[in-house]
């Protein structure tokens, strides 16, 4: 096969994605689109940018709105067109774009698209195939409809965050970042190329509404069964359980700290087998033969001395080189790693090049980063850098559609573009 | 009728891949579970019906299981692996998740060689190539090395570790990758007619699902630090968390950031006869109530608000600030979102029917809602080998004699 076989093209080349989203949501979502070789165009206006465009690190200094490396990263593979939905001709382009369009995805709250004139129906009327997105807090129907979320609000409000932490702390550690920005991101990605299937198939369109509060119930399914059916609420039992596992019963199972500063390792043993692998790894055969540790059980019970007694042996150990050590024997072990040990310190990530060098007109050359869903025959793609504001004016307006060039003057100059 | 209507995916993945097959599932694909004959290890992961374990009660496996089928199998020997194969020839996905030097009962590549039309993806914690390639494995080893449990932790706790947060994670994030990627090559072989091999590394897919850490050290090789409850940062930033009087917790992080917004929050904090420092003029400035820059004016804000929300009681605070267009939540368990009427109005919690236990099981239930293609919550989860004749039988023909031969030697179940 070569290059110019349709049969290699990503998969979703020839889908057309209007990109009405912004912070972290819904460009996960649509980033994922774009490396899997859907053109998406990210409608912008230059009175309510995205802040991500105002988002630090900066590698090549602050020179907004082009030069956030974190919009960068987000938006890799996307084009930037600049409208102003307020305007009336600004709506009109909008509802023409939709035309030449296959899908619409916003994370707005819940009633911007309806008020500009785009509801669901209003975008069926140009385009009744048309497959519309709206991933917001609570969804588009309910009591609380109107309520609105960040990540960490909605990872609060899901039960994620208290599901997470030490057992003796006054307060749950949650995630250290926007998690369920990234899982109702990818949520929305799932849906999106499923009902692309089912279009492809049946010529019809939908409308998917995604509230980023039920993607992260959606995640909570042994706790929150518990409950129904056991009755037991989640804090009677002592969780959050720290880096100890309640299920699947497992010990030791826990973070242990490894030569320099901050350094830990996860060791988990998750049969007798490991275990026992374990005590002769670790030169200390006789903990086999340790009442307290020599079966399961007796581990569960005696899990503060288990973990004292595996802590005083990593401890002042490279942590590095004992994972390789546990690995050799086959004993689930792994460092924590930062993101900066992903980029530089990953022998895995580097002998599967999951960084590579890109151009960005303000920003230079810089790293992106991989591609997670690898196909054999019609790869994804991370060709194209962040867009620069409005780069695809022209081509939107003049190629897709087909306006003259005193058109677009004229558009621009009475404020419909911009 | 789903998306993924008349898709059929031969899912012989260990939990790794169980959201996976779950999200295939939900979207309307008929899964079949290939399980081990003495059933797949998910069975033996907790919670359990009543406190007993028991391969037909754990909560674990109904919850990733609901919609799926079950054929008990050894794929790993002769008899089983070749029937397998006849399985394979009318599916339209396999998945799997062995990694590649553990002694896998089929090479996947080889399988999507064999099946043109056949979509194989494999999951596997680092996938199919590398030098970490076969490495040892659990949910918290690869949060750990993949990324997230990196940024999540305390900052106000000495000593305290990256803290890995529970419900099997890393599954799924990998699995929205696998339900993406499959829908994606499916839908290019609705045109092109051909299947094709994908490999998900679960520990790629956790490199990506780490936010602002991943630009950090991309573009300036910085890590950032850890903090409790809220995001991991360049610098330390003000605490999210808040005690409530009825001891609960709220998160402030969505603070108004228009000035009608503020002054409405402001409002609904002095009506009740708190919040006096929040008036100071040099509030109504956005940028001096921005969140993360260690501002004197944030750190008057805050006290002022800590101390109101030391007074009030959660349910009040949230509904109250919400209304002042602050996105503040409460920190709830699994268990109180159930208690929460929005949830019940658009319909997310569903009921099951557990037939032979004469029970119906309210489960969390679609991620999201598709207006065309509804989500499938279909039956309780399978009991072990429970089509396996329907299946091996009813479609491959064996004769319920050779059935009961296969189930004999161990190789059916």
């Amino acid at each position: 096969m070569t290059d110019s076989d349709p049969n290699t093209r990503p998969p979703l080349d020839g889908v057309r994605v209007i990109d009405f989203t912004w912070i972290v949501a819904g460009p996960t979502c649509t980033r994922l689109l774009g490396d899997l070789g859907a053109e998406v165009i990210r409608v912008e206006n230059e009175q309510t940018l995205d802040s991500i465009r105002f988002g630090r690190p900066h590698p090549n200094g602050f020179q907004p709105p082009d030069s956030s490396g974190m919009f960068n990263w987000l938006d890799r593979n996307k084009r930037s067109v600049t409208i102003n939905a307020r305007h009336p001709d600004g709506l009109d382009l909008i509802k023409q774009l939709i035309r030449v369009s296959d899908v619409l995805v916003e994370n707005y709250s819940s009633r911007i698209l309806e008020n500009w004139g785009l509801s669901y129906e209003e975008q069926c009327a140009e385009n009744p195939e048309i497959i519309y997105v709206s991933l917001s807090g609570f969804g588009h129907s309910g009591p609380q409809r109107d309520y609105s979320t960040w990540g960490p609000t909605a990872q609060a409000l899901s039960g994620l965050t208290s599901m997470s932490g030490l057992p003796e702390a006054s307060e749950p550690a949650g995630w250290g970042y926007s998690y369920l920005d990234h899982m109702a991101g990818f949520t929305a990605a799932a849906a999106i190329t499923a009902a692309l299937k089912h279009r492809r198939a049946t010529r019809q369109g939908q409308w998917i509404d995604l509230s980023q509060v039920e993607t992260g119930m959606a995640l909570t399914g042994s706790a929150t069964l518990d409950f129904t059916v056991n009755g037991r609420r989640y804090r009677e039992t002592g969780n959050p359980p720290g880096n100890r596992s309640v299920w699947p019963q497992a010990a030791p199972h826990n973070t242990y700290p490894t030569a320099g500063d901050d350094n830990w390792i996860m060791i988990t043993c998750t049969s007798d087998a490991e275990w026992e692998v374990f005590c002769e790894v670790s030169d200390h055969p006789h903990w086999r033969s340790d009442a307290r540790f020599a079966t399961l059980p007796a581990r569960l019970r005696h899990q503060d001395e288990l973990d004292e007694n595996i802590g005083s042996w990593t401890a002042g150990q490279d942590g590095r080189a004992l994972m390789q050590r546990l690995q050799a024997a086959d004993v689930p072990a792994g460092f924590v790693q930062n993101g900066v040990d992903l980029v530089l310190n990953d022998p895995q990530m580097n002998a599967r090049e999951w960084t590579a060098t890109r151009d960005h007109p303000v920003i230079g050359a810089h790293l992106t980063d991989g591609l997670q869903i690898r196909l054999s025959r019609t790869p994804a793609h991370r060709d194209r850098p962040g867009p620069v504001l409005g780069e695809a004016n022209q081509y939107v307006f003049g190629e897709l559609l087909g306006l003259s060039d005193r058109q677009i003057d004229e558009l621009h100059a009475n404020g419909a573009m911009g | 009728m789903g998306a993924l209507d008349g898709i059929r995916v031969l899912d012989c993945s260990d939990p790794k891949g169980h959201f996976a097959g779950k999200l295939l599932a939900g979207l309307g694909a008929d899964v079949i579970k290939i399980e081990p004959p003495q059933g797949d290890i998910g069975r033996s992961y907790g919670p359990f019906l009543d406190d007993q374990p028991g391969p037909e009660r754990s909560l674990y496996w109904w919850h990733y299981s609901a919609g799926k089928r079950s054929v008990g199998l050894d794929i790993d020997s002769a008899d089983g692996i070749e029937l397998f194969l006849q399985l394979a020839a009318n599916a339209d996905v396999v998945l799997e998740t062995c990694q590649p030097g553990r002694g896998r009962p089929f090479d996947p590549f080889a399988l999507a060689e064999h099946f043109p039309e056949l979509v194989v993806l494999s999951l596997t914690p680092f996938g199919q190539t590398g030098p970490w390639r076969d490495y040892a494995w659990s949910d918290a080893v690869g949060l750990a090395l993949g990324g997230p449990m990196g940024s999540c932790g305390y900052d106000n706790i000495p000593g305290a570790p990256p803290i890995r947060p529970t419900e099997h994670h890393a599954g799924h994030i990998a699995g929205y990758f696998a339900a993406t990627g499959l829908c994606a090559a499916l839908y290019e072989r609705q045109q092109s007619g051909l299947g094709q091999h994908i490999d998900i590394a679960m520990h790629e897919c956790m490199g990506f699902t780490i936010e602002s850490s991943a630009p950090w050290a991309l573009y300036e090789q910085h890590p950032l630090i850890r903090q409790a409850g809220r995001h991991a940062g360049p610098q330390p930033t003000e605490p999210w968390q808040y005690p409530t009087a009825d001891g609960r917790l709220i998160n402030i992080f969505g603070m108004p950031r228009s000035e009608a917004g503020w002054l409405a929050l402001v409002d609904f904090i002095q009506e009740r006869g708190m919040g006096g420092n929040l008036s100071d003029p040099e509030l109504l400035d956005g940028r001096k109530r921005q969140l993360g820059l260690q501002q004197p004016t944030v750190a008057m804000m805050l006290a002022d608000i800590a101390e109101f929300i030391g007074a009030h009681e959660a349910e009040e605070i949230y509904a109250g600030a919400q209304a002042a267009s602050a996105a503040w939540s409460i920190i709830r368990t699994p268990d109180e979102c159930l208690d929460d009427e929005h949830w019940h109005a658009r319909g997310f919690f569903v009921d099951i029917e557990h037939e032979e236990r004469n029970r119906t099981v309210t489960f969390p239930g679609a991620p999201y809602i598709l207006s065309r293609t509804p989500w499938t919550h279909g039956r309780r989860a399978p009991l072990l080998g429970e089509h396996t004749a329907e299946l091996l039988c009813g479609e491959l023909g064996l004769s319920h004699d050779e059935l009961g031969s296969l189930v004999a030697a161990g190789v059916a179940q």
